[in-house]
């Protein structure tokens, strides 16, 4: 919210500079983002009037040119002006010939259509105070003074705080609530608004009738009648407040509703009396399907949830969001019907977001307005419009108040203060805090009795009343003391030290961590989505498309990674995640944890030394052994069960109880199309929660062998295609015996016939002897015939 | 071979033999050598054997000098040999120097995203001060994620924190703090945890993500108050960003605590000097925190009368950001290789 901050000083006389107030302030919890100089650059204009035109000078840009006499004064000049509203007897805002416009532009004698132009009338925008231009020249009362620097006229020389108010805060929704806090913040002295209302003879419930249908959704409305308003532009001084504030001024009775809800608070809505059926106004609930075009010429359709304004024959405002067109203030408006009212803020903020329509009037009724200070508010635009539009103010007001406000007052204790803060001020000092924030204390309660006024809606408990105190007293007054506590054993969750050993093994192994979105888009998701997989879950209201889905499979995220990065000449991609997916299941939501590894591109960046193998299925499966094995877990191979993987270079790693704990694989070609990537890419998921419920033996030394281990290397030509190294090696242990104590195959290669040659070196080791050649040889011997005779394989020899 | 008056024949032999060594350039001509006179057809071995063939006076004379010529030839061979072995292995080792201005064999590094540094750094420094680190589900009800929280249904509290929100009554959770809330109904008590987690919030452009991460913190005890709250953030502050760093409460609001504050941070890069990234303030906000609103303590079964709460927030990626010098907060979700490998 934009506040001049000259008119805060309306309010609270205060010395200091606006930036000192605007630091007191935030100090205090009302944010000031910014204070910037209304006009900065405006130096030299003055108030002119236009005398009298003396020539047309024809048509420019479809604009009629006149040179007009303008008098400044004392000093009289010619002057060309373009603008539709350049009339005799008008007073402007005149730049003369040395005046300075915003962006340094120097006024001179300038020649324009051959006539020499001594100066310039000016816009609202020109002179950098709005957007305002068609319309013409920024126009002045016929009062004001010849020749006065405009700036120092308007209340220009000063800054506009703008002010972020937290949603606790209505009531600093205000010129008035900002000076309050200032006040308190200060010590300086607060003045409310005076307000000095002379009525009328007539009595305004001869002019107007109001009736609530509503009691729950509206709990006060009140009504004033203006008669006599002349409408027209407002006063330069009350446009240039508005302007300072960011509204835009439209003419003096409606400039006024917004002049007063800036400076109180509260919103106001003037209805052209005429126009109101019946002069009767009626507050109840929108009809299912009822239809309204608002101010901003929008046909609306509403629900009975929400509340409108109506007269006995049509709606003819939504209640506390916007005016209907149909009883709006034009300038053949002479009578106005001007409302101050209390809606239920939940009520206005469900009405306005199902309608997407805000305003200024729904952002503050939504927070809260002033049940009981909305009177004043009333009385306040009713005394302007006497004022500023020449009208008359019938006598008294209709206060329709079903619901009138119980009074609130909360104790507030010493003792309190202290436990909650570590510290507290003087009680008298704590008494004059309140008082000056508009809360006045006395003695009673256990120690302190505060009765809450209505603008302080936020204020209902104790602990509010402790952070009013110390946020004036100052923040920076609390005391630094820690608090002393026995001593206990913090125990720290599985899942930390499980993150931890993943991350430590994986950045040990080469890999970078990533850190993708949660979100999922369906075209991928459903190419990663095995049959058996559930829909995945849909967010109600995505940012966008490709968002639009939790992700239900571990890679989706890092496959998105592999793409960037691929597209972006970085082929070489060695990436994991410690994640969750998301699913539904028998009406629940579960959120598995996962380590997810994605490969793709050579296994080593270029280098002298290297070679430069890419990188395949084997890498996968290799790095999902090592996160398996960290935890001390032995696995066989077990079935995989998630989607994207080619389904013949797809395992499963299983723990001893048949578990799978991760699955590994080369992604299936349609898929890494769908995600754009041209290479190959392995991946590898491992489940956290898997591995977390795998029963782990304690670690135990195995003591160091004493005696010496023979090695032997065993060959074997593989005639049947569809026997795997697993197969084969399961025959040789179970050949072997229990002298077998390691067993890794070294070489796998084609033959040129396509036929698969694989060869083992085996380790034999005996815990109470040296192991004869002899002893060996019979094993040896009895594995390579044990093979050759289960299986279509040719032993090589040794 | 001090003299050549041994004998004529073992002179002359020994004089062959010294002018071999010294013409010999490699250890294999030494052998050659080595053979020629004192292996078993060797000159030196001939003479020898021929002992006896010469008469009875003039046996031990030259049995005498050839003994000594084989000792003082073996000597030298052995002195030469060693120069020559030594002399072919510098010859070799120079042939086959390395350059070392070759880059060497590096195992390829692998890193941690920066965010899981800065979180990682973050949970130790609380783990220290006796805090246990807290999760829960990132997919969660309306109850934990504001109600439990004081936030009102319909109330605009909420428009600050845009919600993602999910079939069935369901939402993503906003912040971590519905994990606060879980904690607190499963334990009783002294509480002091720390929660760190994904939070997600409907907003995006180069400072917010609709994903970020959290970490909040809570201690709820009989005793403790605002003063060891700030006193606790001071700790951290000097911890985390040095030991010249300074904390600034300014009040705030947050629906689940009253008081609250907004705590700054003296600006790490510029000391507080003012500079572009604290925007010549000298300050850095950076944390959330206040003391846990009554009304939340009772909706978790607490009686406020007993016990006092306190809590903070921080977003990792803001830190990230600042300690880092990053200016795009998608730079952390795209995993571009080389953004995670400076993190190396």
């Amino acid at each position: 919210m934009k506040i001049p901050y000259g008119w805060i000083r309306d309010f609270v006389a205060l010395e200091r500079s606006a930036a000192e107030a605007a630091d007191r302030l935030t100090n205090a919890g009302i944010e000031v983002g910014s204070v910037t100089p209304i006009a900065p650059d405006l130096r030299g204009v003055v108030i002119g009037e236009i005398e009298a035109i003396e020539r047309e000078l024809g048509e420019s840009h479809g604009h009629r040119l006149v040179l007009c006499r303008v008098s400044a004064g004392r000093e009289r000049f010619s002057v060309v002006s373009g603008a539709p509203n350049t009339r005799a007897g008008v007073r402007a805002a005149f730049a003369p010939p040395g005046a300075v416009l915003p962006g340094n532009r120097q006024i001179g004698i300038a020649k324009i259509r051959g006539v020499e132009s001594q100066g310039m009338l000016c816009s609202e925008r020109e002179l950098g105070l709005g957007e305002e231009h068609e319309a013409g020249l920024l126009t002045l009362e016929a009062g004001a003074p010849l020749g006065r620097d405009l700036v120092e006229h308007l209340g220009l020389d000063d800054h506009v705080l703008e002010i972020e108010i937290t949603p606790n805060r209505p009531d600093c929704l205000s010129v008035v609530g900002v000076a309050r806090e200032l006040a308190a913040l200060t010590g300086a002295r607060f003045s409310y608004p005076a307000l000095e209302l002379k009525e009328s003879d007539e009595a305004v419930e001869a002019l107007a009738r109001v009736r609530i249908e509503a009691p729950d959704l509206c709990h006060r409305f009140t009504a004033r009648v203006i008669s006599g308003v002349r409408v027209a532009p407002s006063p330069a001084w009350m446009a240039a407040r508005l302007r300072a504030s960011g509204l835009r001024p439209i003419a003096n009775v409606i400039d006024i509703t917004n002049y007063v809800m800036w400076e109180l608070g509260q919103p106001l809505h003037a209805f052209d009396w005429a126009a109101v059926t019946d002069h009767t106004i009626v507050v109840r609930r929108a009809g299912d399907g009822e239809r309204i075009v608002t101010l901003d010429g929008q046909d609306r359709t509403l629900d009975g949830s929400m509340l409108v304004i109506a007269d006995p024959a049509r709606a003819v405002g939504i209640a506390g969001v916007m005016g209907g067109a149909n009883t709006e203030v034009s300038t053949r408006t002479t009578r106005v019907l001007l409302e101050a009212a209390y809606f239920l803020p939940a009520s206005i903020r469900r009405t306005s977001a199902a309608l997407g329509l805000k305003s200024d009037a729904a952002y503050r009724f939504e927070r809260g307005a002033d049940l009981e200070g909305l009177a004043d508010a009333s009385a306040r635009a009713a005394q302007l419009m006497a004022q500023v539009a020449g009208g008359v103010v019938a006598r008294g007001v209709i206060d329709a108040w079903p619901r009138p406000r119980t009074p609130v007052r909360i104790g507030l204790r010493m003792s309190r203060i202290e436990r909650l803060i570590g510290a507290a001020p003087e009680r008298g000092e704590v008494r004059r805090i309140l008082d000056g924030l508009g809360l006045p204390a006395r003695d009673g309660g256990p120690d302190l009795e505060v009765e809450v006024p209505s603008f302080r809606r936020d204020v209902a408990m104790e602990d509010d009343l402790v952070e009013e105190v110390i946020r004036v007293w100052g923040y920076d007054r609390i005391p630094s003391v820690l608090v002393d506590r026995p001593t206990s054993v913090v125990h720290q969750p599985m899942s930390l030290r499980q993150e931890r050993t993943v991350r430590h093994v994986l950045t040990g192994a080469g890999l970078l961590e990533a850190t993708t979105y949660s979100f999922g888009d369906p075209g991928r998701s459903e190419a990663l989505r095995s049959p058996v997989d559930p829909e995945p879950i849909a967010l109600v209201n995505p940012l966008s498309q490709d968002a639009a889905l939790l992700r239900a499979h571990p890679l989706e995220g890092l496959l998105g990674a592999v793409a960037v990065n691929v597209r972006r000449q970085q082929p070489n991609v060695r990436l994991f995640e410690i994640g969750r997916t998301y699913a539904r299941a028998d009406g629940a939501t579960r959120e598995p944890r996962w380590v997810a590894i994605a490969l793709a591109g050579a296994r080593t960046e270029p280098a002298w030394y290297a070679e430069r193998a890419a990188i395949d299925v084997y890498d996968a499966k290799g790095l999902a052994e090592l996160v398996v094995s960290a935890f001390g877990i032995e696995t066989r191979p077990g079935a995989g069960r998630l989607g994207g993987f080619e389904p013949d270079a797809h395992g499963a790693l299983a723990a001893p109880d048949g578990a799978v704990v991760a699955e590994f694989g080369e992604v299936a070609t349609g898929v890494r199309e769908r995600f754009g990537i041209e290479l190959p890419v392995y991946g590898a998921a491992v489940s956290l929660d898997a591995l977390a419920a795998v029963p782990v033996a304690p670690r135990r030394y195995r003591p160091l062998p004493r005696f010496p281990a023979v090695q032997r290397d065993l060959a074997f030509v593989v005639e049947d295609r569809a026997l795997t190294a697993g197969q084969l090696e399961a025959e040789i242990r179970a050949a072997a015996g229990p002298l077998l104590r390691s067993l890794a195959v070294f070489d796998v290669f084609r033959m040129p016939d396509g036929r698969r040659s694989l060869a083992w070196r085996l380790t034999f080791q005996a815990d109470d002897r040296t192991l004869t050649d002899d002893e060996v040889n019979r094993i040896q011997d009895g594995v390579a015939r044990a093979l050759s005779a289960r299986f279509a394989v040719v032993h090589r020899g040794t | 071979m001090g003299s050549d008056t041994m004998h004529p024949r073992v002179d002359a032999i020994v004089r062959e033999a010294r002018a071999a060594v010294l013409a010999a350039r490699t250890a294999a001509d030494l052998e050659q050598i080595r053979v020629r006179f004192l292996g078993r057809q060797g000159a030196l071995t001939q003479l020898l054997r021929s002992l006896g063939t010469l008469s009875p006076e003039e046996r031990p004379r030259v049995g005498a000098a050839a003994n000594e010529a084989k000792r003082e030839l073996e000597q030298l061979l052995e002195a030469r040999q060693a120069e020559a072995v030594e002399a072919e292995r510098r010859a070799q080792r120079e042939r086959e120097r390395p350059d070392l201005t070759l880059p060497g064999r590096r195992p390829p590094a692998g890193a941690v995203h920066p965010l899981t540094r800065v979180q990682d750094e973050i949970v130790e420094i609380f783990a220290g001060l006796g805090f246990s680190v807290a999760e829960g589900p990132e997919i969660e009800t309306d109850y934990y994620n504001f109600e439990a929280l004081n936030f009102p249904v319909d109330h605009p509290a909420r428009d600050m924190q845009d919600t993602f929100f999910l079939p069935g009554a369901l939402l993503l959770r906003t912040h971590t703090s519905p994990v606060q809330i879980r904690t607190m109904q499963a334990e009783r008590p002294p509480v002091r945890v720390i929660c760190p987690g994904r939070v997600y919030r409907r907003d995006a452009d180069i400072t917010h993500s609709p994903m970020f991460n959290q970490v909040e913190g809570l201690a709820v005890d009989r005793q403790t108050s605002m003063a060891d709250l700030k006193a606790t953030l001071e700790l951290f502050a000097r911890e985390m960003f040095g030991a010249r760093s300074r904390i600034r409460f300014r009040p705030s609001f947050f629906p689940f605590t009253e008081p609250s504050a907004e705590v700054d941070v003296l600006c790490f890069l510029c000391g507080g000097e003012g500079c572009r990234v604290c925007k010549q303030s000298g300050w850095l906000e950076i944390l959330g925190s206040g003391m846990v609103h009554p009304g939340v303590l009772r909706n978790v079964g607490y009686d406020p009368e007993e016990v006092i709460g306190w809590a903070f927030g921080m977003g990792i990626e803001r830190i990230a950001m600042l300690k880092y010098g990053i200016d795009d907060i998608r730079l952390f979700f795209e995993n571009d290789v080389r953004f995670l490998r400076q993190f190396a």
